[in-house]
């Protein structure tokens, strides 16, 4: 079926994709539901507790009723605020999110688009999103709101250029955006994945992706809520929900990515083990990922604002430039 | 052009950590806090007054109810106030139950503050892992006198309940357990860097300033004092137990953070000795059927976890005290409050307000 | 970093322990016998001595006696008797000074309701209540039974 995207937009083509699209669209949501009943299942058995058990067997249909809460709630505006923005920017927060997921390829036959600015496609529109939030933040005609939203805009915007510099290292290892090709280069072996000559990219992937996504160690925006309000304190229902929809859709999205570029894919780590499918493999690792993230939140306290900010400009970046020099001299001196 | 003023912020009475209602007029400019105003009252009850019309062994349950978190140090404040009124002779088993008490429900302040302190700060899992151990204080207890939290256990003259089959060796048992846990604590939070930069170098005094405000407990002994009453001024039979008085120089936070857990290590010291000393007896003195404490006024004050509470009663002679005062250490250490937040930012009021380790309920009585 | 890395295995450790929850309300939560819960009434053993009422530190007790209907015996019998459990805090102090155990605690903590008025229990409630009663009660009864 990949033959359809080499072939020109004809109706019938558009409607595959859209039906793909729409298959799609309900796959992330089902992960989305699954994640949050599976992180509050992992937090609980940390802290001694059993998580979501009552509803449903087993509690899974924790989330979907946490959902129909959310959806038969009251859809409250305040009145002095600014209408259109105030209904726009949950939408501009999702959307980029959702977007960001048709370059992700899931094993070598199954990917929804090949483009060769695969990781540059990521990272221009996932910025997008942090216009979402300072509209939510202006929009809500609240003092602690735009506080708040300031505060989270600053932070997700800092932490993007370390995000940003890290996978640089990556892509001159491989010489191509394509994640594609950059999956391919780490075939063979674990010895081949990026994790192990890039470790430092790493690392700063890692820690700059848990800032972007909001999550603890970094959870301001969310934990602002103890003392200033953050940018949701106005969205109520539904809306609200679209900015914890598009937390989730990104963890989905840094997560792939982590595999991809530096966890190799859907390659296996010993050769042997090659019968046992690519997806599969991506599977297991994108969910050890997602395991990490859930265990970096039960254990760790929150940092405080200007800490974040001392770290993020003065530590990761330097380390970030620091490793695209370190690759660039074991390249010159390999070649 | 540019036009500045100051926000005044009403960190309200519903306040997200646990320390209760209780609330700051915080004037803000810009991140730094210019002045903090705290307002307390929210959860006043009128014990003191109350008790005027009550005869002392009915003011017992009231005095549960002023530091919920720590009973049974309450309980015994009052009591030892009439004791020392009517100069009563205690019994042996009867002293040796009230010091396992109180040190047990020292450990179980001091996590709770641990675990509440760190929820504050953003990590949830610590305060579940505290709430265990202080669970199995809390079904002791529950065994010992029948209540998880207000025990209403002391009574004027020594204690209204043996220990049953099997307590003190529940008790000994809880010693090892406790101290492996405390190791497990100081894993997980201890050397975390993230926690150490939130604490290090917040909410610093000195000396001299805490002996200014009259503070009491762990936040006058971080700065190097070495000020404990059941060393300095013993009551019951400290005086027979040999644990060390932990200080620290410095007074910010962090050294106030490993103050109180040493101190969780000294209460099990105690524990140990007491459990093995443990005699045989009566649990109630000799005591007249009504208790009437001749005239006379009387102050008399002990270690709580929070620091030093003290019973100032004034009696005429009859059944009901004519004025009964607590020195409540929470209200009395929370003075240095608007001291210590000119100047830092928003983040590090609730680190700060943690560190004191104040209950709304001791503050307001 | 080291310090992060330690508290992170202390978690993972903690993700296999036993969980320390309890299954209430499916399951039902087993008491120690001393459990200071809502009061048991016994209106045969109450000699109307009004001591229970003078010692709550709430004033929550209010009773009337009257007369013993049998001409024979003197002393009061029990009329009516009723515990307000909006104001009673469950100290036990009632226990402590009744001389014939005609009021004692039981184990039983379930009091919630939709209605302060279902709050003021009676006579007939309170003796109704007789599940699960304290069977070490620590009263003002003579030791060796009562008279």
């Amino acid at each position: 079926m990949m033959h359809l995207l080499e072939e020109s937009l004809t109706w019938t083509n558009f409607f595959i994709f859209l039906f793909w699209g729409v298959v799609m669209l309900l796959l992330i949501l089902g992960f989305v539901t699954y994640a949050i009943y599976f992180e509050r299942k992992v937090i609980g058995w940390m802290q001694l507790r059993i998580g979501p058990n009552r509803v449903g067997p087993l509690g899974l249909l924790q989330s979907v009723a946490d959902v129909t809460k959310l959806l038969i709630k009251e859809d409250t505006i305040p009145r002095k605020a600014e209408r259109e923005l105030f209904i726009l920017a949950p939408v501009i927060t999702f959307i980029p999110s959702f977007v960001i997921i048709a370059t992700i390829p899931f094993s070598d036959k199954l990917f929804n688009a090949n483009l060769n600015v695969g990781l540059l496609y990521y990272v221009a529109l996932s910025g997008i999103s942090t216009i979402g939030i300072i509209l939510g933040g202006w929009a809500s005609n609240n003092k602690y709101a735009l506080l708040g939203g300031m505060r989270s805009a600053a932070q997700m915007i800092s932490y993007e250029v370390p995000l940003v510099i890290s996978v640089i290292g990556v892509i001159m290892l491989t010489g191509s955006l394509n994640l594609h090709t950059i999956v391919d280069q780490q075939a063979g072996g674990f010895w081949h994945w990026y994790f192990l000559p890039q470790i430092i990219g790493f690392i700063i992937f890692v820690i700059a992706g848990v800032s972007e996504l909001n999550r603890t160690p970094f959870d301001l925006p969310e934990a602002e809520s103890e003392l200033v309000a953050g940018y949701h304190v106005e969205y109520s229902g539904f809306r609200f929900a679209f900015f914890m929809l598009a937390e989730y859709v990104y963890v989905f999205a840094v997560a792939s990515l982590i595999t991809l570029l530096f966890l190799g894919g859907w390659h296996a780590p010993f050769g042997f083990l090659d019968f046992i499918p690519g997806l599969i493999w991506f599977l297991l690792k994108f969910s050890f990922i997602v395991f990490f993230l859930f265990w970096l939140r039960a254990t760790l306290p929150r940092v405080r604002v200007d800490q974040l900010m001392g770290f993020g400009w003065k530590v990761l970046l330097p380390l970030a430039l620091l490793n695209i020099f370190v690759t660039a001299i074991y390249m010159s001196i390999i070649s | 052009m540019l036009r500045t003023e100051e926000l005044l912020l009403n960190v309200g009475p519903q306040h997200p950590s646990t320390h209760g209602v209780f609330r700051v007029i915080v004037k803000l400019d810009g991140e730094v806090i210019r002045e903090a105003i705290p307002v307390m009252g929210y959860l006043h009850r009128g014990t003191e007054k109350l008790a005027e019309d009550l005869n002392y062994t009915q003011i017992i349950p009231y005095t549960d109810r002023l530091d919920y978190v720590s009973a049974m140090t309450n309980n015994y404040v009052l009591v030892n106030a009439v004791e020392k009124l009517m100069q009563l002779e205690i019994p042996e088993r009867a002293e040796f139950l009230r010091v396992i008490v109180m040190e047990l429900q020292r450990i179980a302040s001091h996590m709770v503050w641990w675990g509440t302190y760190l929820l504050d700060i953003g990590a949830m899992s610590p305060f579940l892992y505290a709430f265990r151990d202080r669970e199995i204080i809390i079904n002791l207890f529950n065994e010992l006198c029948g209540a998880r939290l207000t025990y209403n256990y002391m009574r004027v003259g020594g204690v209204k309940w043996d220990a049953p089959e099997g307590w003190i060796e529940k008790v000994r048992d809880f010693v090892p357990y406790m101290r492996g846990k405390l190791k497990e604590y100081d894993n997980l939070v201890s050397g975390n860097e993230i926690f150490l930069a939130r604490i290090k170098g917040i909410g610093k005094y000195d000396a001299a300033t805490a002996m200014a405000y009259g503070l009491s407990g762990a936040n006058l002994r971080c700065t190097g004092i070495q000020w404990d009453l059941r060393k300095n001024e013993p009551y019951s039979i400290y005086n027979r137990f040999d644990f060390d008085v932990p200080t620290r120089e410095g007074g910010d936070c962090y050294d106030r953070y490993l103050l109180r857990l040493e101190e969780i290590v000294q209460s099990l010291r105690i524990l140990e000795q007491a459990v093995e000393q443990f005699p045989a007896g009566d649990t109630m003195g000799k005591v007249p059927r009504v208790i009437r404490p001749p005239e006379g006024e009387v102050y008399a004050g002990i270690e709580s976890p929070r620091g030093e509470i003290g019973c100032y009663i004034i009696s005429r002679g009859k059944q009901e005290p004519y004025r009964l005062k607590f020195r409540r250490p929470s209200f009395v250490n929370l003075q240095i409050l608007p001291k210590l937040l000119v100047g830092e930012t928003m983040t590090n009021l609730i680190t700060i307000l943690g560190g004191i380790d104040i209950v709304v309920g001791e503050v307001d009585a | 970093m080291k310090g992060l890395i330690k508290g992170l295995g202390v978690t993972l450790k903690s993700m296999t322990q036993k969980k320390v929850t309890y299954a209430y309300p499916d399951v039902p939560i087993e008491m120690p016998d001393r459990f200071r819960g809502i009061q048991h009434f016994d209106p045969e053993k109450c000699i109307v001595c009004n001591q229970c009422a003078r010692i709550c530190p709430t004033e929550c007790i209010t009773l009337t006696g009257k007369a013993n209907p049998d001409p024979e015996k003197k002393g009061k019998v029990i009329d009516t008797y009723d515990i307000n459990f909006e104001i009673c805090i469950l100290c036990d102090l009632c226990t402590e000074v009744c001389p014939t155990e005609a009021i004692v605690m039981t184990n039983n903590f379930e009091l919630s309701t939709y209605s302060r008025d279902d709050l003021f229990k009676n006579l007939q409630w309170l003796n109704d209540n007789n599940q699960h009663i304290r069977k070490e009660n620590n009263s003002a009864m003579p030791k060796g039974g009562a008279k």
